[in-house]
């Protein structure tokens, strides 16, 4: 099992190095987002551990949303870099991000909502010889090998989340919470090393909460890395180690929930229990 | 050189006309969302309804009243009618850019048989032409300067003292906060329409009466200065589309002095693509209101 | 009676490549590309500017540049390069994160800029009167008046538009067909899950408007005139309306709708006997179409044949158990 309480050893504003341990997978230093002279993020620093779920937690509009946008590379920053995996990403777009492994998901439901589910799936599949223009015109016979690959891929993915059945449905016709499966196994399509996850408990019926916190455990166990923005306290209490607050676009505290209960600035930014 | 100070005084009468449609045009995008690209027809269809009583030896200026009615009309049955319906339907953008096309189109053609494809003028006289320097503008521009500034100050005092005017900037910025707040946002809408007809109707008329002739075919070729006019001072903003509106009346004037009349079409054109690419929020507005949403 | 059928079916052949390259960018990649024409066009006068003999020939009556009296199938393949060639700079325009509606009628407005500025300039393209003896392909080896050439020309154009048929079939029913549509859906989740939806969407800009130039060539080659008034903006309308009333995404809705549409209207209104004042026909048909398109999108916005939903076969057993190591919760 990961370790827990020690990784509160960064110290985001001294930007120090982890007290020996593995190398963080995406590290990020100084960041700031603005338009129109406002800071929705402004300086900050971050280290996302491999093989655990880090929380990032803070009141509305303290620039959580944003923050993931940017390292997700959604929206491009206005200061500061991004590394992974030891790589500068800073001027990646999304879609390379993506091919290297660091894929996000969406709070609003992001469904392709006129192909069916596994059509969805298929449609991350990053590997497929038929996805280029060439590969294409060359026909099924050039890339049938690879499609009938993802498909089985595809349907295994749909089988471990219990959605077969839902395979040739369209995707628009799914509830909230299975759409927010469907993205995070959409996402999976694409073997990722580190999954941002923003809100995916907004929006879901309460008893799909406790399933999606469970696949996320089981996930971070097979070696995932995932890093989740959420407002639901009780379920990053659950997942997150380390917990990362933010509030009015800075860094205000980091660690697990517990310690983070005892410092009062906390606890009077979140004004929730 | 008089030649340009020609144009300016030339770019006067253009930024009436165009200020007068494009404050209309623009209000009807920012109450509902929706670009009317059937606006030119119905200020042609409106300069005709006023041509049908001026021909019949009406005068210019009962007949001007009749299009701006005829032209009210038209545009609120034409919303009731085809556009809120499609609206509510949940017809996304493209295809009310392709209905409003296609409304144009019938429009244009139903007019064509009844009112046939030679073009026709105004029964009026012109008045005496005032010069000052190199400007020589008739009565009748002039006249039709002070249409244009009558019309605006109206505009103005509804929008900022009567309360259908703050109901109408209340549901152009937030129709679902306006609602809430018990405001009949369907009554607005239909008063709006009816309104900013009575603009596009007296645009229409003004703009015949500018004209040695007009047509069937004149009504796209006012279309496209009244959206980049009110492109320019940010969609939706009645005060942006009067700036929008000297702006371009100005520099058609100009480039068709400098350059070549059959430019004068050109350029407002390219200033509208230019606008629509490069700066869709238009010249004048803070946020981006209109990048990237549909 | 031939040359009547001839001409309906090489403008069924045109009309169903020029519906099938607005179903590829329309229909599937969500691409508004409102100034389709301007390919078309750009296509015609390519290849009538590389097959006519300089404009100093026929008494010099029309003015325009190039005339290099190039042999078929040469000016063909230059409307093709032409068409491919335009379309990266108008595609920067379609590319920029525009509200839909907005993008739609700067692209308009751009076709008719193009209208106007080839009008106005005369030297370039014969301006308004536009380029007319444009020769036909082969017609310095076959005689091009006799019922033979026309049948061989209507069948050659039926099945270069069928070839095109396939070749869009395969792009749409392959894995890349799929990241347009899921492009279409949602760009910023296809951004997120890998997809380089410029790259996708100047690729498909590209290949329709060679397709869209391709058409030209092949109606200039019929017709062997072309000018400004060819190629209104109100055509872009005629093939969207088709596009419509066919089915979107889908290629044999494109068809249906190129055979509805723009070829059986202006066909089905043929055989009405003349009636009322002049103009008063076209009139109609214009008001009908307009109808059609209000008619399609109230009653029937996805068209006769809508996208269909796409069923993957069954797996084998054996396939399942082998992949089976992804999961097992």
């Amino acid at each position: 099992m990961p370790v827990d309480t020690d990784v509160v050893a960064l110290n985001p504003v001294a930007g120090g190095e982890p007290a020996g341990g593995p190398r963080p997978l995406l590290v990020a230093r100084g960041v700031s987002r603005h338009f129109e002279g406002m800071h929705a993020v402004h300086d900050v620093s971050i280290d996302v551990l491999p093989g655990h779920i880090t929380g990032l937690i803070g009141p509305n509009g303290a620039g959580k949303s944003t923050f993931l946008a940017v390292l997700a590379g959604t929206l491009p920053v206005s200061a500061g870099t991004i590394t992974f995996d030891g790589n500068d990403i800073t001027g990646l777009p999304a879609f390379q991000r993506a091919r290297q492994g660091l894929v996000r998901t969406f709070q609003l439901p992001s469904e392709f909502g006129q192909l069916t589910v596994l059509e969805n799936l298929l449609a991350a599949a990053p590997t497929n010889r038929g996805d280029s223009l060439f590969g294409a015109l060359l026909g099924k016979r050039y890339w049938g090998a690879d499609e009938d690959r993802l498909v089985a891929q595809a349907r295994a993915l749909l089988e471990r989340f219990r959605m077969s059945p839902k395979e040739s449905d369209y995707a628009s016709s799914l509830s909230g919470g299975q759409k927010r499966l469907l993205e995070i196994m959409r996402a999976l399509m694409l073997q990722p090393r580190l999954l941002l996850l923003d809100e995916p408990m907004s929006g879901v019926h309460p008893s799909i909460v406790g399933e999606i916190a469970a696949y996320c455990e089981a996930l971070r166990d097979e070696g995932l890395t995932i890093l989740i923005v959420e407002h639901e306290l009780h379920m990053i209490e659950r997942l997150g180690n380390p917990v990362i607050v933010m509030a009015q676009g800075v860094v205000i505290g980091q660690g697990t929930m517990t310690a983070l209960r005892q410092q009062r600035e906390i606890v009077d930014a979140y004004l929730v229990g | 050189m008089s030649l340009i100070v020609a144009a300016l005084g030339f770019g006067l009468v253009s930024m009436s006309i165009i200020a007068i449609a494009a404050v209309g045009f623009t209000m009807q995008f920012g109450i509902t969302n929706m670009i009317n690209l059937a606006y030119g027809q119905v200020m042609i269809a409106s300069a005709y309804a006023a041509y049908a009583l001026n021909s019949r030896g009406v005068s210019i200026w009962l007949s001007l009243l009749a299009g701006a009615v005829f032209g009210a009309v038209f545009s609120f049955i034409l919303n009731r009618l085809v556009y809120a319906p499609f609206q509510r339907k949940g017809t996304n953008l493209i295809g009310m850019v392709i209905i409003s096309l296609a409304v144009s189109l019938v429009i244009a053609n139903v007019l064509l048989p009844i009112v046939g494809y030679y073009s026709v003028s105004y029964h009026l006289n012109p008045g005496p032409t005032i010069h000052a320097g190199s400007i020589a503008l008739t009565g009748v521009q002039l006249a039709i300067i002070g249409v244009a500034v009558v019309t605006m100050l109206v505009i103005h005092a509804l929008l900022r003292f009567t309360r259908l005017g703050k109901a109408m900037r209340a549901t152009a910025a937030n129709p679902t906060l306006a609602r809430n707040c018990g405001i009949p946002t369907s009554r607005v809408i239909d008063l709006a329409w009816l309104i900013t007809g009575a603009l596009c109707g007296i645009a229409g008329v003004v703009a015949g009466m500018n004209s040695d002739s007009f047509s069937v075919a004149s009504g796209s070729e006012f279309l496209i200065p009244i959206i980049a006019a009110s492109v320019l001072g940010g969609a939706g903003h009645p005060y942006g589309a009067m700036i929008g509106a000297v702006i371009i009346g100005e520099m058609t004037e100009i480039s068709a002095a400098i350059i070549s009349p059959e430019y004068k079409q050109v350029a407002a054109f390219v200033a509208l693509v230019l606008v629509m690419v490069l700066r869709p929020q238009g010249l004048l507005a803070k946020r981006g209101a209109l990048a990237a949403a549909g | 009676m031939t040359y009547y059928l001839t001409t309906l079916l090489v403008y069924a052949a045109v009309d169903v490549l020029a519906c099938l390259a607005i179903s590829l960018q329309f229909g599937y990649s969500g691409i508004v590309n409102f100034s389709f024409i301007i390919f078309q066009a750009a296509g015609a006068y390519t290849a009538a500017v590389l097959s006519l003999p300089k404009d100093t020939a026929n008494g010099g009556f029309q003015t325009y540049v190039l005339g290099l009296h190039l042999p078929f199938p040469v000016p063909w393949i230059g409307a093709i390069i032409v068409g491919a060639l335009l379309a990266p700079p108008i595609g920067l325009v379609v590319l920029r994160r525009l509200r839909s509606d907005y993008q739609a009628i700067a692209m308009l407005v751009i076709s008719v800029i193009a209208s106007l500025m080839i009008t106005n300039t005369p030297a370039f393209l014969d301006g308004a009167a536009g380029l007319s003896l444009v020769p036909q392909p082969l017609s310095d080896i076959f005689n091009p008046y006799s019922q033979s050439y026309l049948w061989v020309y209507a069948i050659g154009g039926i099945v270069v538009a069928a070839i095109i048929f396939v070749v869009v079939q395969r792009i749409i029913n392959s894995p890349y067909g799929r990241s347009l549509r899921a492009m279409r859906e949602n760009e910023l989740a296809a951004g997120a899950l890998g997809k380089n939806a410029v790259a996708l969407k100047m690729t498909v800009f590209v290949v329709g408007g060679a397709i869209a130039a391709l058409s030209g060539a092949i109606l200039v080659g019929f017709i062997t005139t072309w000018a400004p008034s060819t190629w209104l903006y109100p055509e872009t309308l005629i093939l969207f309306a088709a596009v419509i009333v066919g089915g979107r995404g889908n290629n044999y809705g494109a068809v249906l709708g190129a055979l509805l549409v723009p070829v059986g209207f202006e066909e089905a209104t043929r055989y009405l006997p003349p009636f009322g004042p002049p103009g008063l026909i076209p009139a109609i048909e214009w008001v009908c179409i307009g109808g059609l398109i209000l008619g399609f999108l109230w009653f029937r916005p996805r068209g006769v044949i809508p996208e269909r939903r796409r069923i993957f076969a069954p797996a084998k057993p054996a396939a399942v158990l082998e992949e089976s190591g992804a999961g097992r919760h």
